[in-house]
């Protein structure tokens, strides 16, 4: 399998509109972890600070009616395909507004309208659905595309395994989308894969076809997602996307990851795909500002509409477990 | 010319009576409707008046039992020949003295009392142990054993039924009593008390066994409650909030400051009022028909000194409150004094019978026959009871109806009975 | 009226959805050209072809996981797990994901999904071939756990179970598969949620389920001949239960035993027990008592497993000592 050539076809408003997005899940992550730490948001959080790009563009590449599935590592996919910032954070703060209606929470987001079938607990707990949603397409002959977002540290699962060799078996109209940081929580990548230098060895084991992505680089995660979705949707099998990508914080909000040497931070801060695309677009300072300001505002405006939420009554916890 | 006195048959089935006193003596003049002397029948002692004037020529007999008909006495004129033999030296009777051998105490009052307003049992121990409890199977004491050993349903049969579990043989795994061992016993002899009468005897001296023979009264009561036992019955117990019921009798005391109205004088109507509107439980079995009254007769057990006496308020549901108490504060006082009349005795349809005076929280009559039911009524307490969600405490007084199921099965009598509750709780209704 | 197998009515059930509905289609283990390793599914590949009745890898967490996928998007994929032993391989996806979905979206989905397993002792299967393990499932909240024990019962609530709305674990057993009863020849619908009292009486209430409620019918003619009057009820759903007509039937008898052939201890019949002795606590004449396997694996040699696996006479045995007496 060959790398993609990079093309530059993308015109300069539609990477200004990816830069706006990346911008937007950068701020609202950092939001999170700002007010997470003012004690205001339960549970715990897994920002995706560093791994944006991935998020805007794959998602950017779907098409209306395709389904993804993501992780526990969910704000910046959900936020990338269209969920609006307020019921994101509404959720985080566990209100009926937010887009799980407060049953969900960071690690729950679903936004089925818009095709999300849920943020997954369980490391590679959603695969198995994606590769069932694909072949539902198959079976019903619809262009759709189920797409499985999963980090490294689930391509040891056995659940990761089955998924692959039964949707490369049925042909499943199913995308995998391995965001590679090199990372399973506080795991380096060599302790806990023998492949972990080339993540695409593990499709190729079920004959899947794989590309390898840079992770960093928007155009790229959203061309080759393009062309990838193209070739799913026609029926011709599965494709998994090793995608090489950077976490830029711990794992989770609070990790003063210890087990993380200083060099390997600072290789991460190097590759900052926010700044990668900026630097790109050789945007001027005032209009950086600007469009840096105009989502800041949209961030604070999501804090102000989750804080102003409704909580829901104690007893609505007895709804919902059954259809 | 000479007339026999002769012992007059005084109410339904009366056979025979007692001769307690006379109050005429020998030889003294006695006008036509005057008192002659007393009698002691199946249900009271009393007066009976002269059927002739004259003069009383002779007492054949003092005292003692008579069968009806017999000629006790001769009323005529000084000097006439008598027909009869000289009296029975033995039983020569002196009017005013009270005789032997009739177990007839002229000791404390045992009328039934006005049960008070609020908590607090008037007299005695009371009968609760632990607050607001309801009358349950107590743990058994037998043997020093502790705990009794019952399945639950038994346990809620005992209760419900009025069976003391403790001294129960159970025939269930390591003798725990079932649910058959408890009807067994209830269907065996008597567990529950008929109203009692609590008057004690003098203390005999140490090591003495009294034989105390039986008055007519009590053997006619034994008789009857006996046969009232092998009635097939049921029981519905409920439990009123009095709050109300206090307030009005309260009111009806101020209103009529020349009786005292009670309790027992609002159950009395209230209970009229009920049997009005479920007139099926105003009857009474017989062999050929079930007998259904126009009126509610309410009778009022009470403890008279020779017995348990049930004087009748006849058509309860047209007097007053007001009316009842007067009219129950006659009868309660004679009967007191054991002068009730004997038609005052007849013709009742339904009996009230009230231990609350006593503490009792909740007990089961028998059937007044040939009743259908009688109501057993305990006394007023605060207890916990929930209103809206809350535990508070309420003035709360227990009722238990018995009933004669041959003429009214349960529905009926839960119905008739849960229309009585009502009406204690908001006297209002009955209007 | 004709006779049914029991295997015939879960086949008939499947045939009968497949052809009144696309969206509903079978996978599962050797399940197509072998028709299932108990046969069930013979014939289906014929009339359906391979795009429907699909035959998978071993890989039972995917299997489960795939069937979740297409439920959610409004198909209604019904599961085969070969052995309820290989359940646990799957267990990930059934609880965590299955179960939770619905609630976790806050009603955004639903997954209607369908998984037929089978199991239990009988002809030595060994240790992990042989678990009954429902008590498991009603554990969870989100799922609904189905246990019939008659062919018209398996039939017409494996076509309810099809078209419920929410994951339903269905349960089979290997013993009663040649069971034969009289059926309609139309599939007739049996809720979910609703008992049956397949005997009545009047002494003591024996709740059963599977293969014991066949035993129990044993154990009541023979308590029959002493005197004792049985009644026995199949809730045939587990989860959600028929309270109301098991406590009725025990507010009548006085009277209840609890089997299952799955063992005693944490089994579903504690939980029937605490409810029975919630709901009619003063009416209970005796304690309730429970019938189940003894606490072991279930040995392989013949003598062993019968010993451990609950039978006539022990549900007997139970009956009698709730009407005992101490003369």
């Amino acid at each position: 399998m060959a790398k993609v050539e990079k093309r530059r076809a993308l015109s300069q408003e539609r990477l200004r509109e990816f830069l706006r997005e990346m911008l937007l899940i950068r701020r609202f992550e950092e939001k999170v972890e700002e007010r997470f730490r003012a004690g205001e948001l339960p549970g715990f959080l897994h920002v995706a600070i560093g791994q944006e790009a991935v998020a805007v563009g794959v998602c950017q590449a779907l098409e209306d009616g395709d389904v993804f599935a993501s992780t526990h590592r969910a704000h910046g996919h959900t936020l990338a395909r269209g969920t609006h910032p307020n019921a994101v954070m509404a959720e985080l703060y566990g209100k009926l507004e937010g887009c799980s209606h407060g049953y969900g929470g960071s690690m729950h987001l679903y936004d089925v309208e818009r095709g999300n079938l849920g943020a997954n607990a369980v490391v590679a707990g959603g695969l198995p659905a994606i590769v069932g949603a694909g072949l539902a397409f198959k079976l019903r002959d619809e262009p759709r595309v189920a797409v499985a977002f999963f980090g490294d540290g689930a391509t040891n699962t056995g659940t990761f395994h089955e998924s692959l060799n039964l949707a490369q078996l049925w042909k499943t109209k199913s995308l995998f989308v391995c965001e590679n940081n090199h990372w399973a929580e506080s795991t380096p990548g060599w302790q806990h894969s023998p492949v972990w230098d080339d993540m695409s060895k593990r499709a190729l084991a079920y004959d899947m076809a794989a590309v390898k992505v840079d992770g960093q680089d928007v155009e790229e995660v959203f061309e080759v997602t393009r062309e990838a979705l193209e070739r799913v949707r026609s029926g011709e099998g599965p494709v998994f996307l090793d995608v090489e990508t950077f976490r830029m914080e711990g794992h989770y909000i609070g990790d003063a990851q210890i087990y993380r040497s200083k060099e390997d931070r600072a290789e991460a801060a190097a590759h900052d795909p926010i700044a990668a695309l900026r630097e790109r677009l050789d945007l001027a300072d005032e209009e950086w500002e600007a469009l840096d300001g105009e989502v800041r505002g949209v961030v604070e405006a999501s804090v102000e509409f989750a804080k102003a939420g409704t909580d829901p009554q104690p007893e609505d916890a007895l709804k919902n477990v059954y259809a | 010319m000479s007339s026999e006195v002769k012992l007059p048959r005084l109410g339904q089935g009366m056979e025979a009576g007692t001769i307690v006193k006379w109050l005429k003596a020998e030889g003294e003049r006695v006008e036509k409707g005057e008192p002659l002397f007393e009698v002691d029948t199946d249900k009271a002692t009393q007066e009976v008046e002269a059927e002739a004037s004259g003069v009383l020529l002779r007492i054949a007999v003092a005292s003692g039992e008579v069968p009806v008909g017999q000629t006790i006495a001769v009323i005529g004129e000084e000097g006439e020949e008598l027909p009869l033999p000289p009296p029975d030296a033995s039983t020569a009777g002196v009017p005013g003295a009270a005789t032997a051998g009739d177990g007839r105490r002229h000791d404390g009052v045992t009328e039934l009392p006005q049960v008070e307003e609020g908590a607090a049992a008037p007299v005695g121990a009371r009968d609760t142990s632990g607050g607001g409890r309801r009358d349950e199977s107590v743990p058994a004491a037998g043997a020093g054993a502790g705990r009794v050993k019952a399945s639950p349903l038994a346990r809620r049969m005992a209760r419900e039924r009025g069976v003391e579990l403790a001294g129960l043989r159970g025939t269930g795994p390591d003798g725990r009593i079932v649910a058959e061992d408890v009807e067994r016993a209830q269907a065996a002899a008597a567990a529950a008390p008929p109203p009692a009468a609590p008057a004690a005897p003098a203390v005999p001296a140490p090591g003495e066994v009294e034989r105390i023979p039986l008055t007519r009264v009590r053997a006619t009561i034994a008789r009857r409650l006996t046969a009232a036992w092998e009635v097939p019955v049921f029981q519905l117990t409920v439990s009123a909030d009095m709050t109300l019921a206090t307030e009005l009798v309260e009111r009806a005391r101020e209103l009529n400051p020349g009786v005292r109205v009670t309790v027992t004088d609002l159950l009395t109507k209230v209970s009229a009022m009920a049997l009005g509107r479920h007139r099926g439980v105003n009857v009474q079995f017989t062999e050929e028909a079930l007998l259904r009254f126009p009126a509610a007769n309410v009778g009022i057990a009470v403890a008279a000194p020779s017995g348990l006496v049930v004087p009748v308020i006849r058509s309860a549901e047209r007097l007053s409150l007001a009316e009842i108490a007067a009219r129950r504060t006659d009868l309660v006082g004679r009967a007191r004094e054991g002068r009730l009349q004997q038609q005052e005795l007849e013709e009742g349809t339904f009996t009230i019978s009230n231990l609350g005076m006593y503490g009792v929280e909740q007990f089961t009559a028998v059937l007044n026959p040939p009743q259908a039911a009688i109501l057993a009524v305990g006394a007023t307490e605060r207890r916990p009871a929930v209103r809206d969600g809350e535990l508070v405490p309420r003035p709360l007084m227990t009722m238990t109806l018995t009933v004669d199921h041959r003429a009214v099965d349960g529905a009926e009598a839960a119905d008739f009975l849960r229309t009585v509750k009502s009406f204690v709780e908001e006297p209002a209704l009955a209007l | 009226m004709p006779e049914l197998t029991y295997r015939a009515a879960v086949r008939q059930a499947l045939a009968d959805a497949m052809r009144a509905d696309g969206d509903v289609f079978v996978m599962g283990e050797d399940i197509a050209e072998m028709g299932g390793s108990m046969g069930v599914t013979q014939g289906l590949l014929d009339e359906f072809g391979p795009e429907r009745v699909r035959n998978t890898p071993i890989s039972e967490m995917a299997i489960v996981g795939a069937a979740i996928g297409a439920a959610m998007q409004g198909m209604r994929p019904v599961v085969e797990i070969m052995y309820e032993d290989f359940l646990t391989l799957s267990l990930e996806q059934i609880v965590n994901q299955a179960a939770k979905h619905r609630y976790m979206s806050g009603g955004q989905l639903k997954v209607p999904l369908t998984i037929r397993t089978q199991g239990g002792a009988g002809w030595s299967p060994g240790a992990q071939h042989a678990q009954q393990l429902e008590a498991w499932l009603v554990h969870v909240p989100g799922l609904k756990v189905v246990f019939a024990s008659s062919p018209n019962d398996v039939r017409g609530l494996l076509w309810s179970s099809i078209y419920d709305d929410n994951p339903v674990i269905f349960f089979e057993h290997r013993l009663l598969y040649p069971i034969k009863e009289e059926a309609p020849a139309e599939l007739e619908p049996v809720p979910i949620g609703k008992a049956r009292v397949v005997r009545e009486g009047g002494d003591v209430t024996v709740i059963a389920t599977g293969p014991l409620v066949h035993r129990s019918l044993k154990a009541a003619e023979r308590a029959e001949a002493d005197g004792i009057s049985v009644e026995v009820v199949d809730p045939r759903t587990l989860q959600p239960l028929d309270v109301d007509t098991l406590v009725e039937s025990v507010k009548k008898t006085n009277r209840a035993v609890v089997a299952h052939e799955a063992v005693t201890r944490m089994g579903f019949g504690a939980e029937v027990t605490a409810v029975l002795q919630e709901q009619a606590f003063d009416w209970l004449d005796a304690p309730i008592e429970r019938v189940g396997a003894k606490f072991a694996p279930l040995a392989f040699a013949p003598a062993m497993e019968q010993f451990v696996v609950p039978q006539p006479d022990d549900v007997l045995a139970a009956i009698r000592r709730t009407v005992e007496r101490e003369q």
